[in-house]
Parts: C-alpha cells; sequence; structure tokens
C-alpha cells in the first residue's frame, strides 16, 4: 500500500496524468472538429450519409492497438504519433452519432420549418442541431470514454501517458506500480464517461426529455 | 527509421504496403521472411485470435440470453444489470487485466484474458436480449396465448425467435469490440494476433507488427460483415416486406 | 388573391406529370379546398403556392405579383403554413413554437408574446396554461390547436392547409372544423386547404377544386354547385352517391321557408340550427311525414313545420335546374 501510493507522488505521475487527459482532450476535440462538419455536410444526401455512417462502421471495428502501431511507421515514435491514432480512433463514434441524429429529426418537422421561412442554416442551427445534441452527445462521451482506454496504449509506441506504469508493473513484477497505472485509468475513464453523460444531459433540450420520458411511460 | 521525417516515411511505408510480386529487401515489409514464416508464425497466430474470440463471445452469449429473458421479464433487475455490465465496459481493458492478474492473481495467460472479454460483451448482449423481447408485438404475445401456447412455448417459438435478429446485432458489436480487446490481451499471454504486434514492437521488426495490426483490422471487419449478413438471413420478414411496399 | 396560371410540374426523370396545366383563381378572404384521390397532385400544386416545390411550367401570381418575385424563404414568411403531422418542434415549448414566424420577421419581444396570447386565446388554449408546456405534453388535438396558431402567428394574408385536421378521431376533427370556421369567419383569410376527404371539403370549402389522377383540374366551383351539377362521370363518382344528401348537409332548417306551426304537439321537435340532412333523419326517425322546428336551445316557440316533401321539392327543384 505505501508503494501504491508511492508511485501517485512520484513526480513523474502528475506529468503522465496530466499528458493521458491532454491525450483525452486533444484527441476528442480533433474528432468532434473532424467529424461534425463532415457529418453537417454529408447530411443533404442519403448516398453520402449511408456511405459515411459505412466509414464510421468500418473505422469502428479497427482495433485501438492496430491503429496506433500503423501509425508508427509514419510519424514515427511518440506524441504525435499516439494522439494522430486516438483522433482517428476518436472520429467514427462521434460521425455515427452524428449523422443519425441530424437525420432522424422527422421529414415533418423539417419540412414545416421550411415551411414557414426558415433558410437552411436556420433549420440546421436551430432546429436540428438541438434535436440531435443528445444523440450527437452521446458520441462523444462514447469516444471520450474509448480515448482514455486506447490512450493508455500509447505507451507501446513511446507515447507515455499512464499506461507506462502498467508496463513498468508488468516488467518488474510490481504490484503497487501495475495497480496505481491501471486504477488511475479506471478512474479517469469512469469520470469521462459520468462527466459526459452529465454534459449530454445538460444539452437535451427539456421539451425532448419530457417527449422521451412519455415514450417510455406509454410503453 | 523513427528518424524518418513524415513524409518520406509515408512514402516508404505506401511502397512497402501496395510492393508487388517482386521481392524488396529494402522497405517497411520484408515479403520474403513474410512468405517463409506464414505458416509457421501468421496463421496459427490467426486461427489462435479466432478461437479466443469466438469462444469468449460464446460464453458471453450463454450468460446473457438467459439473464435479458429474465430483466425483461422482472423489470427492477434490468437498471441493475446494465449498471453493473455498463462499469465493467468502462474500465480500459488493460486495466481490467491488470486487476485480473494482480489483484484476483489469476496467472498470466488465456483465463484472464476470456473473463475480461466476456465481461466487455454482457452489456451489449444483455441489452438487445432485452431490446428484442421488447420489440415483440403485445399482439403477438396475446395471439399466442390466445391458441393455448404455454409462456414457455411463447419464449421459445415466439418471442426469442422475433428478437433473434436484434441479439445478434448486438454480438455483431461485441465481436468486433472483443476481437480489438483480444488484441491487447496477447500483452498477458493470451496469445493471438496481438504477439505478432509485441514481438514485433519489441524486435522492432516492423513486418511482424504491419501483419499482426492489419489481420486483426480485416478479422473485425469481416466478423462485422458476417455478422450484418446473418442478421439479415434470419429477418426474412423484414426483407420481405420491404420488398413488398 | 391567388392565380394559377398554366401551372404544370413534370419531375425529373419522369415523363408523367403531377400536376398539369392548371389555371385558376382562389379570391382573397375565401377558403379554396384542394381535393381529390392520392395521386392527384393537390399537396404538390398547395406546395408551389410556397414555393416548397417549383413548377415545371407556368407561374403562380399573389395579389398580382408573381411569387417568385422574392426569395423563397422571405415569401414563406409571409405565408402560414400547417400541416397534417403538425411537425411542432418538440425541444421548444408552445409558445415559441407559435412565436416562430414572428422572431425570424424581427418582431420585439412584447409584440410577439401578446400576439401567442391572442393566439392561443383565439384556438381555445388558454396562454397560461399552455404557454410554456412542450408538445409532448399535449393531446394530439391540442397539438393540430397550435400548429394553426402557429401558422397564423404573424397574420399572413394567406394560409396553406394539408389536411390540418386529419391526424385526429373523427369527433376532435368535427369539432376543430367548426372552431376554425368561426375563427375564419373574423380573420377572412385566404386559404388552400388540402384534403382527400370530399366532406370535409364540403363543409370547409368557399370553392372546391377536385383534382384527378396526373394534376388535371375536374371541377372548380361552390360546394353547391359541384354537387348539384357534376360536370362529369369522374367528379359525380368522387362526390359519391350520397351527393344529394350532402347537399342537404349544406342548407339549414333556419334557412327554409316554414309552412305554418298549427296543432303540431305530437311532431318531433327539430332545432332550426340543424343542417336538412340532420332535420330529415330526424323526421325518419319519429316516423313522421313532417317536424316541428324550434329556435336553437328548444326553449321558444315553434317557428313553424318542415315536411319531408317541403325537402324533396327543394333537392329536386336544383337537380332540374343544373340539369
Amino acid at each position: 500500500m505505501d508503494d501504491f501510493m508511492g508511485v501517485l507522488q512520484r513526480p513523474d505521475f502528475i506529468d503522465n496524468l496530466i499528458l493521458h487527459i491532454e491525450y483525452l482532450l486533444l484527441a476528442t476535440l480533433l474528432g468532434i472538429v473532424i467529424a461534425i462538419p463532415v457529418s453537417v455536410l454529408v447530411n443533404r444526401s442519403d448516398w453520402a450519409s449511408t456511405f459515411a455512417i459505412n466509414v464510421g462502421n468500418v473505422g469502428r471495428a479497427v482495433p485501438s492497438l492496430a491503429v496506433l502501431v500503423l501509425m508508427f511507421p509514419v510519424f514515427g515514435l511518440g506524441f504525435d504519433s499516439a494522439l494522430f491514432a486516438l483522433t482517428l480512433l476518436a472520429i467514427p463514434p462521434i460521425m455515427i452519432n452524428a449523422v443519425v441524429g441530424l437525420r432522424q429529426v422527422s421529414p415533418q418537422i423539417l419540412d414545416s420549418a421550411k415551411g414557414m421561412g426558415l433558410s437552411g442554416g436556420q433549420i440546421l442551427s436551430r432546429i436540428q442541431v438541438p434535436i440531435a445534441a443528445p444523440i450527437i452527445f452521446a458520441g462523444i462521451r462514447t469516444s471520450a470514454v474509448q480515448v482514455v482506454a486506447s490512450a493508455t496504449l500509447a505507451t507501446f509506441i513511446g507515447g507515455g501517458a499512464l499506461g507506462d506504469y502498467i508496463v513498468e508493473g508488468y516488467q518488474r513484477n510490481n504490484t503497487a506500480i501495475a495497480l496505481a497505472g491501471a486504477l488511475s485509468v479506471a478512474v479517469l475513464a469512469i469520470i469521462t464517461e459520468v462527466g459526459f453523460a452529465g454534459l449530454e444531459r445538460a444539452f437535451t433540450p427539456k421539451g425532448l426529455r419530457i417527449a422521451q420520458k412519455r415514450g417510455r411511460a406509454r410503453k | 527509421m523513427d528518424s524518418q521525417d513524415p513524409p518520406t516515411a509515408i512514402l516508404a511505408f505506401l511502397q512497402a504496403e501496395f510492393a508487388t510480386g517482386e521481392q524488396k529487401k529494402v522497405g517497411l515489409i520484408d515479403w520474403e521472411w513474410l512468405r517463409d514464416n506464414f505458416m509457421e508464425d501468421v496463421v496459427p497466430a490467426l486461427f489462435q485470435h479466432i478461437y479466443l474470440c469466438f469462444i469468449s463471445l460464446a460464453i458471453a452469449v450463454v450468460i446473457s440470453v438467459p439473464l435479458g429473458i429474465l430483466a425483461a421479464r422482472y423489470r427492477w433487475l434490468y437498471p441493475w444489470l446494465t449498471a453493473i455490465t455498463g462499469f465493467f465496459y468502462t474500465i480500459p481493458s488493460f486495466s481490467m487485466f491488470t486487476v485480473l492478474i494482480f489483484v484476483i492473481g489469476l496467472s498470466v495467460g488465456r483465463t484472464p484474458a476470456i473473463i475480461a472479454l466476456v465481461l466487455y460483451s454482457l452489456l451489449v448482449l444483455i441489452r438487445n436480449v432485452v431490446t428484442g423481447l421488447d420489440s415483440v408485438p403485445p399482439e403477438t404475445k396475446d395471439a399466442a396465448r390466445g391458441m393455448g401456447l404455454t409462456d414457455r412455448q411463447i419464449l421459445f417459438r415466439v418471442e426469442l425467435p422475433l428478437a433473434l435478429p436484434v441479439i445478434v446485432a448486438g454480438m455483431r458489436i461485441a465481436i468486433v469490440t472483443v476481437i480489438g480487446i483480444a488484441v491487447i490481451g496477447a500483452y498477458i499471454g493470451a496469445g493471438g494476433l496481438g504477439d505478432l504486434i509485441f514481438d514485433g514492437i519489441t524486435r522492432d521488426f516492423p513486418t511482424l507488427y504491419i501483419t499482426g495490426a492489419v489481420l486483426a483490422t480485416l478479422l473485425a471487419i469481416g466478423s462485422d460483415l458476417l455478422f450484418v449478413r446473418a442478421e439479415r438471413m434470419l429477418s426474412p420478414w423484414a426483407r420481405r416486406s420491404r420488398g413488398a411496399t | 388573391m391567388i392565380e394559377f396560371k398554366n401551372v404544370s410540374k413534370t419531375y425529373a426523370g419522369s415523363d408523367r406529370a403531377v400536376v398539369n396545366d392548371l389555371t385558376f383563381t382562389i379570391q382573397n378572404g375565401e377558403i379554396c379546398v384542394l381535393v381529390g384521390p392520392s395521386g392527384c397532385g393537390k399537396t404538390t400544386s398547395m406546395r408551389m403556392v410556397n414555393r416548397l416545390i417549383e413548377p415545371t411550367q407556368g407561374e403562380i401570381l399573389i395579389d398580382g405579383q408573381k411569387n417568385t418575385s422574392m426569395s423563397g424563404t422571405q415569401l414563406r414568411r409571409k405565408i402560414g403554413y400547417a400541416i397534417q403531422q403538425i411537425g411542432l418542434f418538440p425541444h421548444r415549448t408552445i409558445a415559441s413554437n407559435v412565436a416562430t414566424v414572428p422572431n425570424l420577421v424581427g418582431w420585439d419581444k412584447e409584440r410577439t408574446a401578446s400576439r401567442v396570447d391572442e393566439l392561443l386565446d383565439l384556438v381555445g388554449l388558454p396562454p397560461d396554461q399552455y404557454r410554456d408546456r412542450y408538445p409532448a405534453e399535449l393531446s394530439g388535438g391540442q397539438q393540430q390547436r397550435v400548429g394553426v396558431a402557429r401558422a397564423l402567428a404573424a397574420d399572413p394574408p394567406i394560409m396553406l392547409m394539408d389536411e390540418p385536421f386529419g391526424a385526429v378521431d373523427p369527433i376532435t376533427r368535427d369539432r376543430l372544423q367548426n372552431e376554425f370556421l368561426n375563427i375564419q369567419q373574423d380573420i377572412k383569410k385566404t386559404i388552400v386547404f388540402v384534403t382527400h376527404d370530399i366532406d370535409e371539403a364540403i363543409k370547409m370549402g368557399d370553392k372546391i377544386a377536385i383534382l384527378k389522377e396526373g394534376g388535371i383540374l375536374a371541377q372548380y366551383d361552390t360546394p353547391e354547385n359541384i354537387l348539384a351539377n357534376p360536370t362529369s362521370d369522374f367528379v359525380s363518382s368522387f362526390v359519391g352517391t350520397d351527393r344529394v344528401l350532402k347537399r342537404l348537409s349544406l342548407v339549414r332548417v333556419r334557412d327554409m321557408d316554414l309552412e305554418p306551426a298549427n296543432g303540431g304537439d305530437n311532431l318531433p321537435r327539430i332545432s332550426d340550427k340543424l343542417t336538412l340532412k340532420d332535420a330529415l333523419s330526424e323526421i325518419i326517425g319519429a316516423g313522421a311525414e313532417r317536424g316541428l322546428v324550434v329556435p336553437d336551445g328548444n326553449g321558444g316557440n315553434p317557428r313553424g313545420t318542415l315536411s319531408i316533401d317541403a325537402i324533396k321539392a327543394l333537392s329536386h327543384e336544383a337537380e332540374v335546374s343544373s340539369g
């Protein structure tokens, strides 16, 4: 137990924790910045939307360790490789959910919005995005949690972060070090999950929450 | 090669990836090695991986279907099941392996890997079993009861067959997750394609880890497509009614 | 005034027109009902007025001006729009839904708020109770009222309504129709109203445009004239073999010349508010030859009697005059 606390107090621990959080925030943010505009672009065409969803599904199937090691020959060891790989991993869930979310707004709602004279941009920003917000945030949450987990593997391509301790623990067969890494990552993952679930709720318009509740009650 | 600047590296990578039949000594992929060692090293790793993943999925299905049936019937159980399995699902796999080995005290090898893979599959599978059963229209169940089927017969002859496509959709998500995580399992001695990756990294031999990564990707995408197929085959009524309109 | 001038619509990749050389004029303050079987292009015709669909040929004039003289979104903000599935925005309150167009065209807050309250009152939803609710908290009928209020919000002179009362049960529909007709007496909008239901068309329309498959105008006239004088087999079969009875439902007892009421104590009592069709049903139902007409509410003195023969004579007379 002393060893365990000892690891947490090592000066490099806080650095690696910050690095892990950096991966989380940067990769998720880059994922959003790339996936959302693409989703908006494909939104107008059935064909492009289906294509984007299929690409997303294939992307989601690629094992995270495979993405990381395939970046390695391209960008070499280190932070850049890891961040690039983690961003690639963050894109599919956000993109799939954003495409599906924007498209599931019912055609009648879109028709009456258009019929009342909302412009294309107004329909997107005032109608589609707020209605799709909960689904888009669910995608972001999935991505964020996945980035926390995958950032643990950055250690294998010299990307550092909390995975370093797990590997060190195995190599030295040291329980305290391995658990310090494993548990801190687990806690970070849970905090991310809970935090983003909170965001999701905060961004669900009240009218939709009521509609969801009614829908469930009717079942 | 880690000192190469990105553009040259990409070029080298592409050259190596798309090299034709002619042998190349330079480049990322040592095709000669690959040809010579394919049967001894690569194929067994692939089969180990498939075995590991499908056995885990099978165990997870055997656990999830009864739990899902119970949760569909006794509703109070459902939030508890999703909370617990959702917790497992959130724990990063590398952490999970570590806890199973260092805290629970399992020895390194296949066992902790299979346990972790099963735990990861439960959330999706149970959720889809319940959703699938929920999607059976009450009129259908009522008609079955009206024709004199017992609850047990209704479950096996009406509800489960109708829920099957949704359950298979859950298996599809589960198998893709499991294939990805099993790659990491090689680090704790579970074998499979991850072995090629970790060996390749240790020996600084790109051929090995690229082969591992590419095969793992193809296996995941292939399984995904396989289950999409299965899902369609199992719901012929959906196809027909779509064709009719 | 809305003028359709040789309007046709053919979709790209199809050689069959969905709307075919449509020419007719809708006068200000009138409800014009577009009615016909599915595939007759009635919704397409309506949607060309506010340019949700652009015609391939011809033009539509609004008060003498081409509807292409301004941008589509500008045009739509000046035309009320209500559809069957209502299309309320689920993430916005009732007040915010109704305020959509006023907000778009930049009304100030106070004016918008008081307009919203006024409209909710008008459609029978007390504003204090409904203003801050969400669509999911309302019944289907209430949602349709909000849909109508939303279409009326910026006081547009023209309204387009596509089966606006289609998604509710028949009793609620009847009530909503009556309420809307009452509202229309005050607001006098020019309304293009689409329905597939000939009874609704007869009830709601000042004019009815009957369209047949391929978007061809089969007849355009008042309900009375269409029922009395269908110009083709298609129209007479579309309005139904009970068109004589339907015509009776256009005339109310109070509009008839009555015979004096002497000693009619054992006759069935008929409110003067009933339509002739309902009155006929009452008389036959009571096994009588005539009924005693009393003012609505059943309280006042009898105003006279109405006989089956008088009703028969009326329908015969119209038949002959039109035949």
